[in-house]
Formats: structure tokens, C-alpha cells, sequence
């Protein structure tokens, strides 16, 4: 029924909130759409996976580890397939084509070591009784899958709007260089930018396959991403949440009341329709190339 | 010559052709292209189709499967040639995993998931290189001709070439329109040899290789995509026991070459009289001159 | 006004809260040399990325050959006779430099995409003719013994150099400088300075120029307007612009 589906929507909204949010982050301070993000969730879904199944750690420390393991990572693509492009400032062209070697490497680094089967995160790590409110029934995951991203958007938040280095990562997205002559390293904030959006994706994807499955090849979602952070606009944060939510929730109507598979193609064809029609995305940003 | 031999080679073939048009659109105009497998999969459906439903000739196939990707690419590549480049790149990828939905989900028509068998065997290695060969040169004239040279101007610098009066996405509908005719072309070829097709053969696995040989060899050199082709095609058949590690190695290797040699392995060196003249001459500097 | 080539009127172009460019207006006679000075920042390439379509304003409008062009595309503008240069120079650097004027010899050859892919008598004959006019370019420039070296080879003089000659390529009527002679030392500055004045004469050009340097503006231009966060602080020949307070205050800062 259609709160059931609505529940469903904004539950994986929010897993495409944490990766799109990662993702306009990036794109917002160096210009680029990092591809390789849904690695990084994949890798974060791992590391969950075996926090929880090999080390048998608690929860929320094998969340932690997650985030702060996928963080790492991001912190290690950047320096070995970005940065020495950005240092020698190389075409856009040329850090796609980067990012997508890291994405094929990660990816089937992963096939060949861990293996290329399924996994499932043990059911019982949460008390999965549902909630019932008003005679309606909510998957206690789900809840917390919207509570656990709900609390990370806004640490999030507050970090990009009331700290120093959060200011220092705006200014920088306006104006990398100017940021750099007002004394901030743009290595450091690069830095942090993408642990940031790694430390997201990495809690995303522990959430995604904590809800659904684990697999080498779950980076695909970055598409689901980019598609999030176009309808709210590429590049703004509050329009990739925006947009994620959007395509959660518009998504799932599509598969309960379509056909699944139908699903994958709706998101293509409302990617397409809003570069038709509104570009820049709910928030208007701008998408041509300037001076 | 072994049929063996002989199917290696009409696969390296039919990637030459994909590859060039590649090698075009991304190499020389800068518009990542990610999901090539995709227009391959046009031709490959649509050829198959017209051949097998409407019992047309091969020559009648091969023109509407290659028509029906270059359709195709008018319709993409107008709302999304516009914008920046991370656009394009997405929406190419997105497409070939829409298409491949589109595909399974029509089964009435193409057979769904399992494929078409059965489809009258008319690839033959002669034709094969005749066209090849007939592409690889059509495709290196169009690189030296003033069209040619626009296109590397809009890969070079859009701005630029805009203040010159080059319309740039003019130029990136073409190339991306001779690409997809390729490609379809190429997926055409492979249908009439493999004798039955299925979406799984047209998926990101596809698209990578493609794209990758265009990164070894032909970023900026016709000849140096088509010797890629068929250096990257006759390879894993060489090293069987390694395919799994196969893609891992391209991830790697990519992300090494963006960082160290981002023009391939060949840079701008193409195959001519001239440079083969330059190349004996440098091989046999002691045998002594004729006098 | 008559002669006119080239009418800005009211010209604004706003970034979100920042006022880029702020009511600026100018009237560009015809076969003039005409400059825009003003402080780093004070919008001046913002004027020339408007004029050439890069940007749309936010209001006003611009007037070329009493023609409205600014929500043409760029390179429709260039179409029309408009070239410019850029102040960070904006070359092909994998293209030769006889290449990086060659692409924008348009009026020398028309052949189709077809005959891109396949060669006909035609294409080889305007190819032909688009080299030698490329080739005279670089002769003009004194960069003719270079042809065939990569862009990215040149030094930076020639490389301003070379920006020039494929921007006279496109055979404009009117031609925006973006600071030419900036990094030049003295002597090379005198040479420009001729060149221009000698480029201006020979191919009937009107030209619009953005300069830091003095001496080029002061010795070249028949007319100068004088910008200062987006808005026009004054403008007149080159004696009262030199002896105007406004201006002096605006470059030099008021009682620091």
C-alpha cells in the first residue's frame, strides 16, 4: 500500500542522499564528477560486512569503521588518480577517464580477492521488529537506515557551515584559486572534501547492504547518484538530498506499481527529461563551461 | 589459416570498428563516451532483426543497424551534448543500461534475457578487413582534414574554439553521430558472426574494453586505436588462465596512464608512409649506405 | 550614434550579489583604437566575455553593426566578424601552430563532413588554399619558421603572437584584445604596439583593448573608458583620462 511504498522511497532516498551529497561535494569544489564514488560505497559495505561477520564488533563501531575506512579510501584515490592530474591541471577528460580506472580496478580487485558472490548482513544485528504507528507498520531498519542518514546529514551540515575548515571548503567552491591566495592548501581541503564524501558513501553502503545485499559490482548506484544530484542540481548540497529523496521515492512507485525492472529505466528518462527541460537542476545551477 | 585464428581476428576486426569511432569521439573530440556496448547493441538488435524478421540482405541489416544507432545518437546526444562533459559521460552510461532493460523487457521481440539464436552466419573475415580497413582509413583522413582538426580544437580548448567560430557542439554531435554508426556497424558484424546475441554481451564489461584500448592506443592516433584493437582482442585469448585479473590490470593501467602518459602509448605517432620511412630509417643506422 | 560599429548600452551582469559589470555603456567608432582600463578584478574581461556571447547579461544591450548580439552563441559572434584574444592566452597546445591557425580559416574551405571522411579534388585544393592563407598569417607574425611545432612548444611572446594571428584568421572587422603585452618587457611592448597599429591599417580593423600597460593604452588609443568594480569612472581621450583626479584616486587608492 502506498505509505509501505513511500516508506520504501524515502529509505532508499536516503542511501542516495549520502552518495549523491558525497558526490556534488566533490563536484562543487574541484569540477569533476568523481565516478569512482560508488566504489567507495561498495568498499564501505564491505568493511561493514566483515566489522560485523569477521570481527564481530558491535554495530555502531562497525558503522564507524565503515565510515571512517571508506573515508580513507577516498583519501587514497584522490591522491593516486586526481591529484597529479589537478597538479598539472589536466583536462576534465582526462580525470573521467581516472576515475573510471579506479572504479574498474576497485571493482574487479574485489571479484578477484573477496570473490564476486552475494553477501547478506547478518539479520539479527538489529532487533528487527517493526514499529507500529497509528496501524501502520515501519521496518525498524528502515527507520533507522532514515535516522542514521538524517544524523549524518546534518553532522555534515554543520561541519560545511559552522566550522573553520567547512568555511575554507565553501570558499573553495567558489573560487579554488582565490581560496588558495587567502592562505588556504588546497591540498588539505581536497583532502578533506573527499574524505568527507567517502566517510558518506561508506555509512551508505553499509546501509544499503545492510537493507539489501552486498556485491562487487553495487558501485552502479553511483548512476542512481548522479541522477539524485542532477534533479536537485550538480553541485548544490541541500538539492542532491533534495533529489535523492525524489528519486527514492518516485522510483520506487514506478517498481510497485510498474515493474522493477521498469525502475532503472524511469531514472534514466527523468535524468534525461531534466537536462531537457531544467538543467541546472532544482536549484538552477549553472552548466556550461565559462572563461 | 585455423578457424580459430580466423575468429580472432574477425573480433579484432569488428572492435577495430567500434574502437575508431571511439577513438574519434573521445580521443579526438574529448567527450567521454562510457557506454559504447550500448550502440553496439542497437546495430546488433536491429541487423539481426531485419535479417531474421523481414528476411532482408546482409548489406540491408548491416545500414539499418548502423541507421538505428545514429538515430539513436541524434536523439541522446542533443539535450546532453550541451552541457558539460560528466553529462554526456553518464547519460551514455545510463543509456546502454536502459537499453539492455529495454531489451530483456521486450522478449517478445528480442527474445529477452536469453537472446536470439540461430541468426544466419555472414561475417566473413575478408569482409571484415575490407571494412575495417576502409573505416581505419576514412576515419584518418577526417582527423587531417579541417573537420578533423576543428574537433581537436573543441577537445583542446571549447572556449577557444567558440571565439573562432567553430561550433562546437556541432562538431560533437558528428563525431558522436560517426561513432554510434560505427558502432552499430561493429554490433552488426558481431551478430552475423557469433551467430546469437544477448543483452549480457553488451554490458559495462563491453563498454570498458572498449574504452580502454581507445586509452592505449588512440587518444590521439587513428592507427594506434585500431592496433590497440587488435592487440587488446588477441591478448586474453593468449592469456587464458589470467582473465579474471584481466580487468583489474586495465583499471590499473588506465589510472597509470592518465597519470604518466595521458596521449596512450603512441601519442599522436600514426601510421604513414611517412612515419614508417622515419621508423626504417632509425631501425638500420649501421648497415652502410649505397653509394 | 553614426559609424558606430559597435553600441553598449546599459550593460550589467550580476553573479548572484556580486555586480560583475555595472551599467556599463560605450560607443566603438569604426577604424578606431579604442581601451578599457582599470584595476585587476574591475570586470573588464567580464565586457569582452559579454560582447563575445560567453556570458548573457543581466541587462542592456550590445550592437554590432547595429545588429543585437548578446544571446547569439560565440561563435555565431565570430561568424560575424568578431575575434578576440584571451588574457591567459587560450591556444591548442597538442595542435601545431600552423594548425592553431588553420582552424579558423573557415572562409578558405567549405567542403562537406563527407568529404572529411573521404578526400575529393575539391577538399585538397581549399586545403591548399587554407594553408597558404594560414601560412601568410605566420608570416605575419614572424612565426612562419615554427609552423610545425606544437603550440605548447612556443615561448610566451610567440605564443601571443600566435593567439593574434589565428584570431585575424576568422577576418574580423572588429578585434578585442585581452591585455596583449602583458609579461612583455619594453622593447617587445614598442613592437607590439607597432604591430598593432600596423594590423589596424592593413586590414581595416577597429579594435577594442584591455591593457594594464600605459604606455600601449596612452600611445594607441584614440578614446579610453576607465572601469573601476563594474562601473564606468570616466572616459576621454588619453590627456584627460591622464589628468583626471577620479582616475588617479581609483589606481592609486585615496589617502593610504
Amino acid at each position: 500500500m502506498i505509505l509501505q511504498q513511500i516508506i520504501n522511497g524515502i529509505s532508499i532516498g536516503a542511501v542516495y542522499a549520502l552518495i549523491a551529497v558525497g558526490y556534488s561535494l566533490v563536484y562543487s569544489v574541484l569540477n569533476f564528477s568523481n565516478f569512482a564514488q560508488g566504489e567507495i560505497l561498495m568498499i564501505g559495505a564491505y568493511i561493514g560486512f566483515f566489522a560485523l561477520t569477521l570481527l564481530n564488533l558491535p554495530f555502531s563501531i562497525a558503522i564507524a569503521i565503515a565510515m571512517i575506512g571508506a573515508g580513507i579510501v577516498a583519501i587514497l584515490l584522490e591522491k593516486i588518480g586526481y591529484r597529479p592530474l589537478r597538479l598539472r591541471s589536466s583536462p576534465l577528460l582526462y580525470f573521467m577517464i581516472s576515475a573510471m580506472g579506479l572504479s574498474i580496478f576497485l571493482q574487479n580487485f574485489t571479484i578477484v580477492t573477496i570473490g564476486p558472490n552475494f553477501r547478506t548482513y547478518p539479520p539479527d544485528v538489529i532487533d528487527t521488529k517493526p514499529f507500529s504507528i497509528g496501524g501502520v507498520y515501519i521496518g525498524r531498519l528502515d527507520l533507522m537506515i532514515f535516522a542514521i542518514t538524517v544524523i549524518s546529514l546534518m553532522l555534515l551540515t554543520w561541519f560545511i557551515y559552522q566550522t573553520k575548515q567547512g568555511t575554507a571548503i565553501r570558499a573553495a567552491s567558489y573560487n579554488m584559486r582565490v581560496a588558495s591566495l587567502m592562505g588556504i592548501n588546497p591540498d588539505w581541503i581536497v583532502s578533506i572534501v573527499f574524505f568527507l564524501a567517502g566517510a558518506t558513501a561508506g555509512v551508505g553502503g553499509m546501509l544499503f547492504g545492510m537493507k539489501y545485499t552486498v556485491y562487487p559490482w553495487m558501485g552502479i548506484l553511483t548512476i542512481k547518484a548522479f541522477i539524485a544530484a542532477v534533479v536537485g542540481g550538480l553541485g548544490s548540497l541541500p538539492g542532491a538530498v533534495a533529489g535523492a529523496f525524489i528519486l527514492g521515492i518516485t522510483e520506487t512507485f514506478v517498481a510497485a506499481y510498474v515493474s522493477s525492472a521498469f525502475r532503472d529505466l524511469f531514472s534514466f528518462a527523468l535524468m534525461i527529461l531534466i537536462i531537457v527541460i531544467r538543467p541546472g537542476g532544482l536549484m538552477g545551477v549553472v552548466t556550461q563551461e565559462k572563461a | 589459416m585455423s578457424t580459430y585464428l580466423q575468429g580472432i581476428l574477425i573480433l579484432a576486426g569488428i572492435n577495430l570498428i567500434a574502437v575508431l569511432g571511439l577513438s574519434l569521439l573521445t580521443g579526438f573530440t574529448g567527450s567521454f563516451c562510457f557506454g559504447q556496448a550500448g550502440f553496439l547493441a542497437v546495430g546488433a538488435y536491429v541487423s539481426t532483426l531485419i535479417t531474421m524478421k523481414f528476411n532482408m540482405p546482409f548489406p540491408i541489416s548491416l545500414v539499418t543497424g548502423m541507421m538505428a544507432a545514429g538515430l539513436i545518437s541524434i536523439l541522446l546526444g542533443y539535450p546532453t551534448l550541451k552541457l558539460k562533459g560528466d553529462y554526456f559521460a553518464i547519460a551514455t552510461l545510463g543509456f546502454s543500461e536502459a537499453i539492455r532493460l529495454v531489451i530483456e523487457n521486450l522478449d517478445k521481440i528480442t527474445g529477452g534475457a536469453r537472446g536470439i539464436p540461430s541468426i544466419p552466419t555472414r561475417t566473413t573475415l575478408p569482409l571484415v578487413i575490407l571494412i575495417a580497413f576502409i573505416a581505419t582509413v576514412c576515419i584518418r583522413f577526417y582527423v587531417i582534414s579541417k573537420h578533423g582538426r576543428n574537433s581537436i580544437a573543441v577537445r583542446e580548448d571549447e572556449t577557444a574554439a567558440q571565439s573562432i567560430g567553430i561550433n562546437t557542439f556541432r562538431y560533437k554531435q558528428i563525431s558522436f553521430f560517426i561513432n554510434c554508426l560505427l558502432a552499430g556497424l561493429a554490433g552488426g558484424l558481431l551478430a552475423h558472426y557469433v551467430g546469437f546475441i544477448q543483452p549480457a554481451m553488451f554490458g559495462i564489461i563491453k563498454s570498458t574494453e572498449l574504452i580502454v584500448m581507445v586509452i592505449f592506443g588512440g587518444m590521439h592516433s587513428v592507427t594506434g586505436a585500431a592496433l590497440a584493437a587488435v592487440i587488446l582482442t588477441a591478448l586474453p585469448e593468449i592469456l587464458r588462465a589470467a582473465a579474471a585479473w584481466r580487468l583489474v590490470a586495465y583499471g590499473a593501467v588506465v589510472v597509470f596512464i592518465m597519470v604518466v602518459r595521458p596521449e596512450g602509448l603512441l601519442g599522436s605517432w600514426e601510421l604513414s608512409w611517412t612515419s614508417l620511412r622515419i621508423l626504417w630509417a632509425s631501425l638500420k643506422p649501421s648497415l652502410p649506405q649505397k653509394r | 550614434m553614426e559609424n558606430a560599429i559597435l553600441n553598449i548600452t546599459n550593460l550589467s551582469k550580476y553573479f548572484g550579489g556580486v555586480k560583475a559589470v555595472d551599467d556599463f555603456s560605450l560607443s566603438l567608432t569604426e577604424g578606431s583604437i579604442q581601451a578599457i582600463i582599470g584595476p585587476n578584478g574591475a570586470g573588464k574581461t567580464t565586457i569582452f566575455n559579454l560582447i563575445t556571447g560567453l556570458y548573457k547579461p543581466t541587462t542592456g544591450e550590445i550592437f554590432f553593426h547595429n545588429h543585437k548580439i548578446d544571446s547569439i552563441d560565440t561563435f555565431r559572434i565570430a561568424e560575424m566578424g568578431i575575434a578576440r584574444t584571451f588574457q591567459n592566452i587560450r591556444l591548442f597546445p597538442e595542435l601545431s601552430v600552423l594548425d592553431n591557425v588553420r582552424t579558423a580559416c573557415h572562409s578558405k574551405a567549405n567542403y562537406s563532413i563527407l568529404e572529411g571522411l573521404i578526400p575529393t579534388r575539391r577538399r585538397i585544393q581549399q586545403e591548399k588554399q587554407l594553408t597558404e592563407y594560414a601560412m601568410g598569417l605566420l608570416r605575419l607574425v614572424k612565426l612562419d619558421n615554427r609552423a610545425d611545432d606544437y603550440a605548447s612548444n612556443l615561448s610566451y611572446g610567440h605564443r601571443r603572437r600566435l593567439e593574434i594571428a589565428r584570431a585575424m584568421a576568422i577576418e574580423p572587422q572588429l578585434l578585442l584584445l585581452d591585455e596583449p603585452a602583458a609579461g612583455m618587457n619594453p622593447d617587445e611592448t614598442q613592437k607590439l604596439m607597432e604591430f598593432i597599429a600596423e594590423i589596424r591599417e592593413k586590414f581595416n580593423l577597429t579594435i577594442l583593448l584591455i591593457e594594464h600597460h600605459m604606455e600601449v593604452v596612452m600611445g594607441l588609443a584614440y578614446y579610453i573608458t576607465v572601469i573601476d568594480f563594474g562601473k564606468t569612472i570616466a572616459n576621454g581621450t588619453p590627456d584627460e583620462i591622464q589628468s583626471n583626479p577620479v582616475v588617479i584616486a581609483a589606481y592609486l587608492g585615496v589617502g593610504e
